[in-house]
């Protein structure tokens, strides 16, 4: 991982020497990557590890406490405009984290239309868009609590797209899902990866990891021990740790 | 002859007289001559007026104001459904002293306990209210005589006469909270318990009618009040009750018109009361209420009917006063509640958030408003604020205004918590997910947070509404003629209990249940919440 030593401003995303305490605790030990426009990169790690942590720095719900964050060449930190910064980098979260007294539909106009200023009708028009992408046009009106658990991810999916972000952030949005349902994550996510859309997905389905990394990232403690190919990865990881940690998601 | 004061009227005995000495040469026959060689006079003397410059500093702003409890027939009542129609012997005096100041005059009514001290606070510039002259009294307050009186022990018909207030030892009687007739039986209890004896037992309760009351469903064996109001009351009981005893205590003798302590406007209120009684005009305001010291003159045998009256149970429902007095009750109800609701929405999102010098003065302000009595809130506002503020004394500080301001902060101590608990209830990923949309603090506390907590809150904040609609009815206390002092008030002028009870009950479980079904109306809105409703409604 021989990085130079400033950031790269022709990277979608770099980062040098990014750390962020809890307290006296460390959660992020001087994380160092830059991720092209339109990669796909998964993180792996053991729980607790900082995985969460660290994409949460990425738009910012969690600020840095020291390095750099570089996204398309400008420098977040206390100055970035927030509401700019959310609209450009997006987030799906583990529970989805939907609204629930907003109708399928309305989960997806309603950051546009307060934060972006959009009409409704064109909106709305985005919303169906991205809601037949996702497979799920059909469930417009109905509200969250009538979904299922892969159709709410969708929509999650649906609704941060409709910010149109150039990265979207993935917080381990497998884990509540059944392998069919899995399976048309993938697909969607590719389609991400089509319309240019660089995503960093935390997870702990190391299939799932396989099929849709570029690059894999492993971290522990904090600190980011490998930066590798998937196949790479699975197959001769590097250093002792990830070896541990690949034998025990095995066992699994 | 002035300068000797005699007692205005020479009626019955006299009543509540400081025990000094000043009283004791009533019964000269003189008086009788010099009386009516008045009455001569009287058309000989112009009307008797006051001269502008010599008006008593309690003329105030060109006004007379006057604090009375109106639930004392003949001397101060409602005089038919107009609750504002005040009538009897005081009303009448308390007009004619204004016009003999020229100017004009504002009644205020209120219970019984809260006269003295809004005479205090200076919310008003007199109280009569048949009130006492009483040496405790006199300590804090001037006062003049204008009606004589006696006191009178009452039972049901039938029961036989006794001799002294001892033979009472044993029984239980009831007095009208606030009065002094408690103390008087303190007294005499004491020299029962010296002798070995059973003491009186006492009852107290707020208004004349509710004594009486007591008598009359035998719950207890007699009560004590004044002639002049039994004579009254005998027109309504048809007979019912009777004087068992006609104790003779000094400190009642007389009915005296208070003001605050000042030697000044003393000398000027007893010159015009002087001047009143020597043209005869109190005499003939006690004529006009039948006010006789003939006892049994008043004992008609009139039949009350013991049976429900529906005809005044309809017209009471119907009445405009049960009507608006239903519609204050609801106002000052959504008003205080919807100020309630205002100011403790950033009250709980203060406590929710971190540790400061403001959370914790609000978790005080929490504690003190939910600890002390609600009652206790409203006379506090109402009688002692005036005395802290000045500006509270003021004609703007209506008792709606005072109600209105102490069931709002009341409610918000209890409201916070309700809110409080329904912010936490919000899913911490519901911000968390705003944010990420780039959605400003405003904007997600606006579309995400209350929407979801207000679902949480309704149902406890429809009970608190409820509860407070109930507790509108403290603020009879201090004179708002809500639902409860409206019914009070006619139950006093008719003494038709159950007829206005009832009717009072009717409107309080109409709004109560218009109420609930509103809750199940907006709580129908809350689909999103229940997959099953979510599903069937979306069908
Ligand atoms: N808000 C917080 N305050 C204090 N400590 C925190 C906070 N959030 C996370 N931590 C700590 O930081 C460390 C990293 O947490 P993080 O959630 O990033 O781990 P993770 O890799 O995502 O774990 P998992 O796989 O279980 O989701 C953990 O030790 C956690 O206890
Ligand atoms: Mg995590």
């Amino acid at each position: 991982m021989q990085l130079s030593t400033s950031p790269d401003p022709t990277a979608r995303i770099s980062i040098r020497g990014l750390s962020k305490f809890y307290k006296d605790y460390l959660a992020l030990d001087r994380v160092d990557l830059d991720v092209r426009k339109g990669e796909r990169i998964v993180v792996l790690g053991p729980s607790g590890s900082g995985k969460s942590t660290f994409i949460r720095c990425l738009n910012r719900i969690e600020p840095h406490d020291s390095g750099v964050l570089m996204i398309d060449g400008r420098v977040i930190d206390d100055r970035t405009d927030l509401t700019a910064l959310r609209g450009s980098v997006g987030m799906v979260f583990q529970n989805y984290n939907l609204f629930p007294h907003l109708s399928v539909l309305d989960n997806c106009t309603l950051a546009p239309r307060l934060v972006r200023g959009v009409g409704t009708s064109d909106a709305e028009a985005t919303a169906r868009r991205y809601l037949s992408q996702v497979n799920i046009a059909e469930q417009a009106d109905k509200f969250p609590i009538q979904l299922s658990g892969g159709q709410q991810q969708r929509v999650a999916i649906a609704r941060a797209l409709c910010m149109n972000p150039e990265i979207i952030l993935f917080d381990e949005p497998t884990a509540a899902l059944d392998p069919e349902s899995i399976s048309g994550i993938v697909g969607i996510m590719r389609d991400l990866t089509e319309q240019g859309i660089t995503t960093v997905c935390v997870t702990h389905e190391m299939g799932f990891a396989r099929h849709i990394a570029d690059r894999i990232v492993f971290m522990d403690r904090g600190a980011v021990l490998e930066i590798t190919p998937p196949e790479e990865f699975f197959t001769a990881p590097r250093t002792e740790r990830a070896r541990t940690f690949l034998a025990q998601m095995i066992r699994h | 002859m002035p300068s000797t004061r005699p007692p205005a009227l020479a009626l019955s005995r006299p009543r509540r007289t400081p025990a000094l000495q000043r009283i004791t040469r009533r019964a000269a026959p003189w008086r009788r001559i010099c009386l009516a060689a008045l009455f001569v006079l009287a058309f000989i003397l112009p009307a008797a007026r006051a001269h502008a410059d010599d008006l008593p500093s309690f003329v105030h702003d060109g006004q007379l104001t006057l604090c009375t409890n109106p639930t004392l027939p003949p001397m101060t009542f409602v005089n038919g459904s107009d609750t504002n129609a005040l009538a009897g012997m005081d009303i009448d005096l308390a007009r004619r002293l204004a016009a003999y100041w020229h100017v004009p005059l504002v009644p205020q009514t209120m219970d019984f306990e809260g006269l003295f001290p809004s005479l205090s606070a200076q919310r008003c510039g007199m109280v009569i209210s048949g009130v006492l002259r009483q040496a405790g009294r006199l300590r804090n307050y001037d006062a003049v005589a204008y009606l004589d009186s006696s006191v009178v022990a009452v039972a049901r018909v039938g029961t036989p006469r006794i001799r002294t207030m001892a033979d009472l030892s044993g029984q239980t009687v009831a007095v009208q909270s606030g009065t002094s007739y408690a103390a008087q039986i303190e007294r005499e209890n004491d020299r029962l318990r010296a002798a070995g004896r059973l003491p009186i037992i006492l009852q107290q309760y707020p208004t004349e009618d509710q004594v009486v009351q007591q008598v009359l469903i035998g719950r207890v064996h007699a009560f004590i009040s004044q002639d002049v109001e039994l004579y009254y009351r005998q027109k309504q009981l048809g007979g019912k009750v009777t004087i068992i005893l006609t104790p003779d205590y000094p400190d009642f003798h007389q009915f005296a018109v208070y003001i605050r302590k000042d030697a000044h406007d003393t000398e000027l209120l007893q010159k015009a009361i002087d001047d009143l009684t020597q043209q005869g005009e109190l005499s003939a305001m006690a004529r006009k209420w039948g006010i006789s010291g003939d006892h049994q003159s008043v004992f008609t045998d009139r039949k009350a009917s013991s049976r429900f009256d529906f005809a005044t149970f309809f017209s009471a429902l119907l009445s405009t006063a049960f009507l608006k007095g239903a519609a204050l009750t609801l106002v000052i109800a959504i008003l205080s509640h919807l100020t309630a609701i205002i100011i403790s929405v950033p009250m709980a999102m203060k406590l929710n958030g971190r540790d400061s010098i403001v959370r914790r003065l609000l978790g005080l302000y929490v504690a003190i408003f939910r600890g002390a009595p609600t009652l206790l809130q409203l006379l506090f506002i109402w009688n002692a604020l005036p005395q802290f503020f000045p500006i509270f004394r003021e004609h703007w500080f209506t008792p709606f205004l005072a109600t209105w301001l102490s069931l709002s902060i009341n409610e918000s101590a209890y409201q916070v918590e309700i809110n409080r608990a329904a912010l936490r209830a919000v899913d911490p990923g519901q911000v968390l997910a705003a944010d990420a949309l780039g959605m400003t603090t405003a904007q997600t506390y606006r579309h995400v947070i209350f929407p979801q907590a207000l679902r949480i809150a309704l149902p406890p904040t429809i009970n608190e509404f409820i509860s407070l609609l109930k507790t509108t009815s403290l603020a009879s206390v201090i004179s708002l003629q809500e639902l409860l002092a409206v019914t009070q008030i006619q139950v006093a002028r008719t003494f038709q209990f159950t007829e206005y009870y009832a009717a009072a009950l009717v409107y309080y479980l109409a709004m109560v249940f218009f109420f609930l079904f509103l809750q199940k109306r907006i709580e129908r809105r809350f689909v999103w919440a229940d997959r099953d409703k979510a599903s069937t409604d979306a069908a």
